[in-house]
């Protein structure tokens, strides 16, 4: 397990899609050293063939077919997530009827 | 008249059915007292008169046709501001959301919903849920209603605090790693965390998917178990709710009495609170009284629990929040030339510290040349973890722990060292990781602490159970 270090942190930032000011860049790099020389006490214990738990309790996978979930009047009534027109009224930025958004190629 | 302060579900149930008071009354004396008291706590985020009225009314034209009703008919609860509850703000107390209005309801909103439950309002958090005394809210902290000067617990602080200061009759909450049951403990209410998969996750903002799980906070045992029946369930927009085949009843004293309980050695250490200790020891006191068996147990990978969840934890909040992007929905940065920095601004500004901390560590513990020496190491761990409790419950029913180290402590004492309030979350934190059901229960003290009942899975109806014959012996 190894050190994080201030090039390290600008990197996490970037790829979290995350502007971090100057001020707190060393603070937020103090906290994450002291995490993680918490975690070294994992080092101590053998896991050599755990198998991995990724979670819940049943651990069995869930099939359904797979068919669009299209706002039926029923659940458009129900106010269920697939109603598009709820999810559009959320949207920041809209013109002339458009969802507005900065531009994606340079 | 009525004093709030005595009202449980049970007895709001019974004062309709007498007419003692109409719904409506109910809800205006509740929105009246709110207005007093929540200046002093600050539990609130927002409050929806309009619509608790809308349905509290629905409760009295039930009653004066002389329809039956439902024991939550009229009831007035309180909702964490992290579930979504249809044109009202849910905001994860969060900058991000602050003028997201919720376009559905929550499974367990529209459970509610059908069984005429009134809304209050929504309560205050940490943001996203992140943090253990709800003062990582972006909206101003609340306060414990047993002392001002110390923190409600978190993240599901508004919640228990509402509760505790008779501002709700039951309240709920969300778990991640102790988030109902460590703010239940220090405010003196009831706290369940139901089994993974007990209750639909549907319209919850996700904090950590795996371990995330809705639950009531409430005044009784007996409450806790009322709004836990009504919020379980199968749901098909939850991959991972479970069709339970579980008895919602209350066992008779002889079948408690069938029960064994462990206390791991693991979990009474030297560096917990004297107050607690004594807490607990009264608990565990009180149920031998009832001729209940005890029984020394060990869960020897206890001391890695915390490493493993905040390694877990970060990793999938890291993955969740991705969705806060300033494109859809929530707050989006006003200077930002493409859409890159877009996103950046965004983050960067909306996001409260905690927040930030989380997903540069989730971030890390998952990126290349990393995640075998944390995220996979502690995937394992967790199995660990889990095998440990398997093993525990081959020999026992229930174990008894404490909540929390300590009690409620005070405001600003945390908050600088991000690990010290991680700390206060060790007990509470390998039920989650198990999967586990376990009830946060307060023993009668001056400065409230709770202990806590661990179940085996869909095993809610062994830790209620015990629960209500403990309140029943300890009052």
């Amino acid at each position: 397990m190894s050190v994080i270090d201030k090039k390290t942190l600008e990197h996490l930032a970037e790829l979290a899609r995350i502007e971090l000011n100057e001020g707190e860049e060393e603070k937020l790099l103090k906290d994450l050293k002291n995490i993680l020389g918490y975690f070294n006490e994992l080092k101590e214990l053998n896991t050599e063939g755990v198998e991995p738990l990724s979670g819940g309790v049943a651990e069995v996978n869930v099939f359904r077919d797979d068919v669009p979930d299209l706002p039926s009047e029923a659940s458009a009534q129900a106010g269920r997530a697939s109603d598009t027109g709820k999810g559009k009224n959320q949207f920041p930025e809209v013109e002339k009827g458009y969802l507005k958004v900065p531009p994606v190629f340079e | 008249m009525f004093t709030l302060h005595d009202l449980t579900i049970k007895k709001v149930h019974d004062g309709l059915l007498s007419k003692e008071f109409s719904a409506l009354e109910l809800a205006k004396e509740f929105f009246e007292y709110i207005a007093y008291k929540d200046k002093e706590v600050g539990a609130y985020l927002t409050l929806d008169k309009d619509g608790a009225y809308v349905m509290a009314e629905k409760t009295d034209i039930a009653i004066a046709k002389g329809e039956e009703i439902g024991v939550l008919s009229g009831v007035p609860l309180a909702v964490k501001d992290n579930m979504l509850i249809e044109g009202l703000p849910a905001t994860a107390a969060s900058k991000i959301l602050e003028n997201y209005r919720a376009a559905y309801d929550a499974t367990v909103i529209e459970k509610l919903k059908k069984e005429n439950a009134v809304f209050l309002g929504k309560t205050n958090l940490d943001e996203f849920a992140m943090g253990s005394s709800t003062e990582n809210s972006a909206f101003g902290i609340t306060k414990n209603p047993h002392d001002l000067k110390r923190v409600p617990g978190g993240s599901s602080g508004g919640s228990a605090a509402a509760v505790a200061a008779h501002m709700a009759v039951a309240a709920l909450g969300s778990d991640t790693g102790g988030s109902i049951r460590q703010p239940a403990s220090f405010c003196g209410v009831v706290g369940l965390k139901p089994t993974y998969g007990a209750v639909s996750r549907y319209g919850l903002i996700a904090l950590a998917s795996s371990l995330d799980q809705i639950g009531p906070l409430t005044k009784t045992v007996e409450d806790a178990a009322i709004l836990f029946n009504a919020i379980r369930g199968k749901d098909e927009m939850d991959a991972t709710s479970v069709d339970l085949n579980l008895e919602s009843g209350i066992w008779n004293l002889e079948k408690v009495r069938k029960l064994k309980i462990g206390l791991p050695k693991e979990y009474f250490v030297a560096g917990l609170d004297k107050e607690v200790e004594k807490a607990v020891q009264n608990a565990i006191d009180s149920i031998k009284s009832l001729k209940i068996e005890f029984k020394e147990i060990s869960l020897p990978h206890t001391k890695y629990a915390l490493s493993c969840y905040y390694i877990i934890m970060p990793a999938e909040a890291s993955a969740n929040l991705a969705r806060f992007d300033g494109i859809r929905y929530g707050s989006r940065a006003k200077k930002a030339e493409n859409l890159p920095e877009l996103y950046k601004k965004t983050r960067g500004e909306e996001f409260g510290a905690e927040a930030r901390r989380r997903i540069i560590l989730g971030t890390f513990v998952l990126s290349s040349g990393y995640y075998d020496a944390y995220y996979a190491k502690a995937q394992k761990v967790r199995r660990l973890i889990k095998n440990d409790f398997d093993e525990t419950f081959k020999e026992v029913d229930i174990i008894l722990t404490p909540v929390a180290p300590t009690p409620a402590f005070k405001i600003g004492e945390k908050t600088e060292d991000p690990l010290s309030m991680y700390l206060s979350d060790i007990f509470t934190i390998p039920v989650n990781l198990a999967g586990l059901p376990a009830i946060s229960i307060p023993v009668k003290t001056e400065l409230p602490v709770g202990f806590q009942l661990i179940g085996k899975p869909f095993c809610e109806a062994d830790i209620l159970s015990l629960g209500q014959f403990y309140e029943k012996i300890s009052i």
